[in-house]
């Protein structure tokens, strides 16, 4: 599953809505039982401010989260970040990215992250 | 010489009309599709969780409940109007026996389930349109479809089922009214023409009639929905685009309502 600026949020959700539907639309699972899920991991990441706005009402970083936290919470196999200069501009994103993932560690099976070679100097050595 | 080019100029003109019908044709194609598979996923058991209930839950409260206030006023004052116009007239005529059926005839079968249907229309058919048309442009079904939700079945559907129980849970309210309205203007505060009432209303309201009322509702309340979703879903994805889709939608969906009024109004009559 793939973090990208070309997928947007559903623009009529909060961040919370948009990462619970997951859940309630997979696993059936009832609203506050889902909610209760993406707010822990709002939590986990320090974003609980941002759970009740909308897209439009986002930072890049806090949109950033919800679009991660909404992928994260289907643990799926495979997680893609694609170009996530385009998700986290204005800022010195691998260190914010590394944050992230480093509080959602066990949450994630495998993480890929596609970035331009030229950006490579940026991720530290594996 | 000149045979060639009659037959030149033929073989363009039909093409070119033909691909001009073809254009015309295929919206109406893909609304036909979609309504079918709206129906057929409407009674399927495993649309409904707790999202889409949600969804469901919000169409008629935006649809129906916010609006069921205001609506029925509305209704009611237009209801009591064209009663008062109908007897007057009925009575001036010396046929002032025949007003409540004249009434129920033209106001509670005709005239109110379409002026429903159209209120509906303008108000959540237009904005059902521009919404699915902003998330094909903006890649937000994609987006759904990624994390592993289907837009179909999450957002669509449940978008139907809750138009076409708010256009007959309207139209039953206002019919209602009407039908109260009615009988307050033909006997004012008495009780004793019930019997005379009710006999009218056992004979317009014949099974038939009313089975044949209910699938008319039931055709607008697919209408309003399934229309706007499929012309917003033809949305190329281009923002210029969003308003052209709202259009196209708008005026297929007035035809489409015009169509089911005529239809209903010959198979009765005809």
């Amino acid at each position: 599953m793939q973090v990208s600026a070309e997928l947007p949020l559903r623009a009529n959700l909060s961040v919370l809505e948009n990462i619970a539907l997951v859940p309630q639309y997979r696993d059936n699972r009832p609203t506050r039982q889902a909610e209760q899920q993406a707010w822990q991991l709002l939590e986990r990441l320090n974003r609980t401010a941002c759970a009740g706005l909308r897209d439009p009402d986002l930072d890049s970083e806090q949109r950033f989260v919800a679009k991660l936290l909404r992928v994260v919470i289907g643990r799926p196999p495979i997680i893609v970040i694609e170009r996530p200069g385009l998700l986290l501009p204005d800022s010195h994103y691998p260190s914010r990215l590394a944050d992230c993932l480093a509080k959602l560690e066990d949450e994630i099976n495998t993480l890929w992250i596609v970035d331009y070679r030229w950006n490579a100097p940026l991720y530290p050595p594996i | 010489m000149h045979y060639d080019r009659a037959m030149r100029w033929l073989i363009e003109l039909l093409t070119r009309s033909g691909d001009a019908l073809i254009a015309h044709l295929l919206p109406t194609g893909r609304v036909l599709r979609f309504g079918a598979i709206a129906l057929a996923g409407i009674f399927s058991p495993g649309l409904y969780n707790s999202a889409t209930r949600t969804v469901v839950q919000k169409q008629i409260y935006f649809t129906a409940w916010q609006i069921i206030g205001s609506f029925s006023l509305f209704a009611a004052l237009l209801s009591l109007l064209l009663i008062q116009i109908t007897i007057t007239a009925t009575r001036n005529y010396g046929l002032g026996d025949y007003a409540l059926e004249v009434v129920l005839r033209v106001l509670v079968i005709e005239l109110l389930p379409l002026i429903t249907a159209l209120f509906v229309a303008l108000r959540s058919g237009a904005a059902i349109n521009a919404e699915v048309a902003l998330m094909k442009i903006t890649n937000e079904i994609e987006a759904l479809a990624e994390v592993g939700v289907d837009a179909m079945r999450l957002e669509f559907l449940p978008r139907v089922i809750g138009g076409v129980i708010s256009v007959l849970a309207l139209t039953a309210t206002v019919s209602l009214t009407a039908l109260v309205l009615a009988y307050l203007s033909l006997y004012g505060l008495q009780i004793h023409g019930l019997a005379a009432f009710s006999q009218v209303l056992g004979q317009v309201f014949s099974p038939g009639q009313v089975f044949g009322l209910w699938l008319k509702c039931l055709l607008f309340g697919l209408a309003v929905t399934v229309i706007p979703i499929a012309a917003g879903l033809d949305a190329p994805h281009k923002l210029f685009f969003a308003p052209i889709a709202v259009l196209a939608g708008m005026v297929r969906l007035f035809f489409a309502l015009m169509l089911i009024e005529v239809g209903s109004l010959a198979i009765t009559y005809l």
